[in-house]
């Protein structure tokens, strides 16, 4: 009952997500548009999959690769989102603490396959890098007025979405259960959220 | 027993032959529908040789490895005309199309030639279903490779990101129209809907609009 729950609210959410940005992609011919509706409507593909072929067979997938894909589809696009955006002027060396960022996916890739496959928490470890890298830098050059404050938003939004997503397989790993009570749920819910502020925050990038 | 390359041959031969006595676009719109015929066929080798390697039954070949193998296969002569001969976007969208449209003919066909051309109401919502996801599918490409192809990284990660979206599109597909009933229908209709809902309203985006 509550994964079917859970599955609606993010199908209905992204599925709306993805209508809202493509409608101001056309209007706006705007690629950051173009490619905010890529990363909701892959995600929601995803969902779908799973969802209809969970419906129709009443089990997961043998070979979960076509969702598997999509999912990671949607964190390529938000990191071509984060690499178009970011302001190519003034290229600085990174600071020291943003190296804390591979070193967090990669141990957190080495517990993961002790659980799953190695290509796929792999491919999930780089692009989570590349995002959660581009999102950091952002903010640290936002903060040294280096960069518009208008990409605040994005970045805010690209580094909560990856840590929520990491609570939740990390959540998954350790606690099982399908009731409200299991954790994996809660960062569910609010990763559904998560892809409703990232419209504010690329309307407020593209507007300014 | 189905011969699949016999009704390649059939279908192919006069497409091709009539590309050597039309002039420049016409022949290059003929030669993308056969090789959207040949991707076809192809698609098929190729998956029915990874569902025996991996062991995995027809029905899950077709919901799981053939929308990933056809959807590289298809996008595989475009990649060859984009890199070969730098055609314009207005033409490269045409080609998409022309290939779409070959592959899943042939797919039709291939159909009629399993299953039997009795039930025309079935076959009619069957012919423009498919025939619509495929055109929905190269649209998507279409799009994609009109608003990332300036950049090489855009390039590369926007033409991975689209063949993945066109591969669960065609996944979710293949997953209701290999249901009874009303599932099925709901598949083919979806296509359908994608097509007036969206790939029309977007033609003049598939002409080469530019994207800032």
């Amino acid at each position: 009952m509550i994964e079917t729950l859970d599955n609606s609210i993010q199908l209905i959410l992204t599925g709306l997500c993805s209508l809202i940005a493509f409608v101001r992609a056309v209007r706006e011919h705007r690629r950051e548009w173009l490619l905010l509706g890529l990363f909701f409507v892959t995600f929601f593909l995803g969902d779908l999959y799973w969802t209809l072929y969970y419906i129709f067979y009443s089990r997961t997938l043998v070979y979960p690769f076509i969702p598997n894909l999509s999912w990671y589809t949607s964190y390529l696009f938000l990191a071509i989102l984060l690499l178009l955006v970011k302001d190519k002027k003034g290229e600085d060396k990174a600071p020291i603490m943003l190296y804390l960022i591979p070193a967090f996916t990669i141990a957190m890739c080495a517990y993961y396959m002790t659980f799953g496959d190695y290509v796929s928490n792999l491919a999930v470890a780089v692009l989570m890098t590349v995002i959660m890298w581009n999102a950091a830098k952002g903010l640290i050059r936002v903060r040294k007025q280096e960069e518009g404050a208008e990409k605040l938003g994005l970045y805010m939004m690209s580094l909560l979405f990856c840590i929520v997503e990491y609570a939740m397989w990390t959540s998954s790993c350790i606690w099982e259960g399908n009731t409200i009570l299991y954790p994996y749920y809660w960062f569910d819910f609010l990763l559904s959220i998560c892809f409703v502020l990232f419209i504010p925050a690329v309307r407020k990038m593209v507007d300014e | 027993m189905n011969y699949i390359e016999n009704i390649y041959i059939c279908l192919a031969a006069p497409l091709f032959i009539a590309a050597f006595c039309v002039r420049r676009q016409g022949r290059t719109m003929l030669l993308f529908v056969v090789s959207g015929m040949t991707a076809c066929l192809l698609s098929s080798y190729i998956s029915t040789f990874l569902a025996a390697a991996s062991g995995a039954d027809m029905l899950t070949a077709s919901l799981t490895l053939a929308p990933l193998v056809e959807e590289i296969m298809k996008m595989i002569p475009i990649l060859f005309f984009i890199l070969v001969f730098d055609p314009h976007k207005g033409d490269l969208s045409a080609s998409v199309m022309m290939t779409a449209v070959g592959f899943a003919t042939f797919e039709n066909v291939c159909y009629l030639a399993q299953n039997g051309a009795e039930h025309l109401s079935h076959l009619a919502i069957r012919g423009f279903g498919t025939g619509a996801m495929h055109v929905v599918c190269g649209a998507i490409i279409g799009i994609g490779i009109i608003s990332f192809w300036d950049q090489v990284w855009l390039k590369i990660g926007g033409t991975m990101g689209l063949l993945s979206v066109t591969t669960t599109y065609h996944g979710i597909y293949n997953l209701l129209v290999a249901q009874k009933g009303t599932p099925a229908y709901v598949g083919y209709f979806i296509p359908i809907f994608t097509t007036f809902a969206v790939v029309i309203p977007l033609r003049n985006h598939l002409s080469g609009r530019p994207v800032q």
